[in-house]
């Protein structure tokens, strides 16, 4: 958001503070309400509309989509899948991340292996997904876990590597065992790091979600702008798009909102 | 009456004098602490013994790099030495204990522990119950005129009162020793002579035998009942030296006494010869 801080900084401050508030929404959506009005002349003149439908039409039809509930159903589907692969990828993340900060040969162990599926884009794994869990959920939670997986194992292994010595140092010195460092001290360290990690993990998980939806599965809205797209539906390809992409945005401010709210410390 | 005899006069239903003697008493002999990192080996510590007897003020200052924080984490068990011995009561310490306690530089406090959460860490650890936990760490947090601020985070402290915080939790666990390195080094000039006299009452009143290193051979003066000279890299004992001063006078009295600047050159002088290139050592 940093056009909006941009401006902010300047103009917000002459602006009493009830209005801040406006103030910083106008300024955030000016950007897309240009594009959206550009979009808008372009369509049925320099482009056919049949090809990129106005964002009138678009727009008309997402909300359409939602208020008669028909994505709906399609909806849950894909949040779920993303929900569960998130979840998996969070903890099997900050084990894994943690574990190789602490323990030398976890480290070894999956340092290379990190470095050589980190290049990888995870949508190419889908066709093996298939094979071995066939069309549907299974298939698309394992897209979504594996690709939140490493910026999640990234950032808690470093953050975990660079805990402050003397705060390991101070549990010691108060008798905790070496055993219980990692859960009490490592963990509670790396919090921040870790939240970061989920944060950038969101929209990598939509992004997972979509393209394996795309391939692999007969429901969620992946499959759905697929199958607006094959019967040449464009106008819903694209109001599927937007549902997408607005919800995306939503989870992560709601996950901002209530990380603030939540982990006060930080 | 210097300080010396205040504190070692204990009220009648003290412990007997032998064990008063032993509690807390630290004893480091030919300790050498040799650092490798790749092929690198740095000697920080060499040929440094000393005895701290129970219930005294030892300050330790020497130049930067000597291997002040070295010697106090070794004491600490934090680092393992490369030969000698350090023993506390005559027993070879063996790691970190509960006997010992460091006061950090940078506070070290837990960030997402609040004041109260932080106090009562170390009485956690040694599974007093929650009651007690919070009736003692309260007592810690009151003497530190922290009260009141029970509930905030660290991130909410200035740093004078993440200090403060950070001499409670070490406090609240009562360890016999207490270790402080360069505690006060970031603070404004009053906070640091507020502190220092926080200290100095704290020390009597709880009777801990305190390591305190610092670079501020006024504070050394200021504080200890000794204080020890380190020579440069590689840090080795140079010397002690013993403060004798009136402790009766109110601060402003004894900063300007004669005693106090004799005692206070003393101890410069014998630093400087360490931090001046080409100085005698
Ligand atoms: N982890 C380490 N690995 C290698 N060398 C180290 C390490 N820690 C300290 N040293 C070296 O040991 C020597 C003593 O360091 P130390 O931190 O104990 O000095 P100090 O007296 O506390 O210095 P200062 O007054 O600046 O805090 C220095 O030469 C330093 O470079
Ligand atoms: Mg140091």
């Amino acid at each position: 958001m940093s056009y909006a801080d941009f401006r902010l900084e300047t103009v917000a401050e002459t602006i009493p503070n009830p209005f801040r508030r406006v103030v910083r929404f106008v300024f955030e959506w000016i950007p897309i309400a240009i594009v959206a009005g550009l979009w808008e002349l372009a369509s049925g003149t320099a482009v056919s509309s049949e090809i990129l439908p106005p964002p009138s039409a678009v727009f008309a039809v997402s909300w359409e989509l939602l208020v008669s509930g028909r994505i709906l159903p399609h909806l849950q589907v894909s949040l779920y899948r993303i929900g569960v692969g998130l979840g998996l990828s969070i903890v099997v993340g900050v084990a894994l991340g943690v574990g190789m900060a602490r323990v030398k040969p976890i480290e070894n162990f999956f340092e290379v292996f990190l470095a050589l599926i980190y290049p990888v884009p995870k949508a190419a794994l889908v066709p093996l997904a298939i094979l071995w869990l066939g069309i549907g959920t299974e298939t698309a939670i394992l897209i979504v876990f594996l690709a939140c997986l490493l910026p999640i194992v990234l950032n808690s292994y470093n953050a975990a590597r660079n805990v402050d010595r003397n705060l390991i140092w101070s549990a010691r010195m108060m008798g905790m065992p070496a055993w219980k460092l990692p859960i009490k001290i490592v963990v509670p360290a790396t919090i921040p790091s870790i939240l970061t990690g989920i944060r950038q993990a969101i929209p990598i998980a939509f992004i997972a979600l979509v393209s394996a939806e795309l391939i692999a599965s007969n429901r969620g809205v992946g499959f759905e702008i697929l199958r607006h797209g094959q019967i040449g539906n464009y106008t819903s390809m694209f109001a599927v798009l937007v549902v997408i992409s607005g919800t995306a945005f939503v989870a992560v401010r709601g996950y901002e909102w209530l990380e603030r709210r939540v982990v006060t410390w930080t | 009456m210097n300080r010396t005899q205040t504190h070692r006069q204990h009220p009648p239903n003290a412990k007997s004098t032998h064990d008063t003697m032993v509690d807390g008493h630290v004893t480091i002999a030919e300790l050498e602490k040799e650092y490798e990192s790749g092929d690198e080996r740095t000697t920080a510590i060499e040929d440094f013994s000393v005895t701290v007897p129970s219930g005294e003020f030892l300050g330790v200052v020497g130049p930067s790099g000597c291997g002040k924080s070295t010697l106090l984490y070794l004491v600490a068990g934090f680092l393992e030495q490369t030969t000698g011995t350090i023993a506390v009561d005559g027993d070879p310490i063996d790691g970190p204990g509960t006997d010992r306690g460091v006061v950090f530089q940078d506070y070290a406090l837990f960030p997402w522990r609040t004041v109260m959460g932080n106090v009562t860490y170390g009485l956690e650890e040694k599974g007093v119950g929650k009651e007690e936990r919070r009736a003692t760490a309260q007592r810690f947090i009151d003497m530190m005129d922290l009260d009141g601020f029970e509930d905030k985070y660290p991130k909410e402290l200035s740093g004078g009162m993440k200090q403060r915080v950070a001499l409670a939790r070490t406090l609240a666990y009562d360890p016999k020793i207490l270790l402080m390195d360069e505690p006060f080094g970031a603070l404004d000039q009053p906070l640091r002579e507020s502190l220092q006299d926080h200290l100095i009452d704290i020390w009597r009143e709880l009777e801990k035998t305190v390591i305190f290193i610092t670079h501020d051979v006024e504070e050394a003066v200021y504080l200890s009942e000794r204080v020890l000279i380190m020579t440069r890299h590689p840090g080795t004992k140079k010397t002690t030296v013993d403060i004798e001063l009136d402790r009766t006078q109110p601060r402003e009295e004894l900063v300007l006494s004669d005693e106090y600047t004799a005692t206070k050159n003393d101890v410069w002088q014998s630093l400087r010869e360490e931090t001046t290139p080409g100085g005698e050592h």
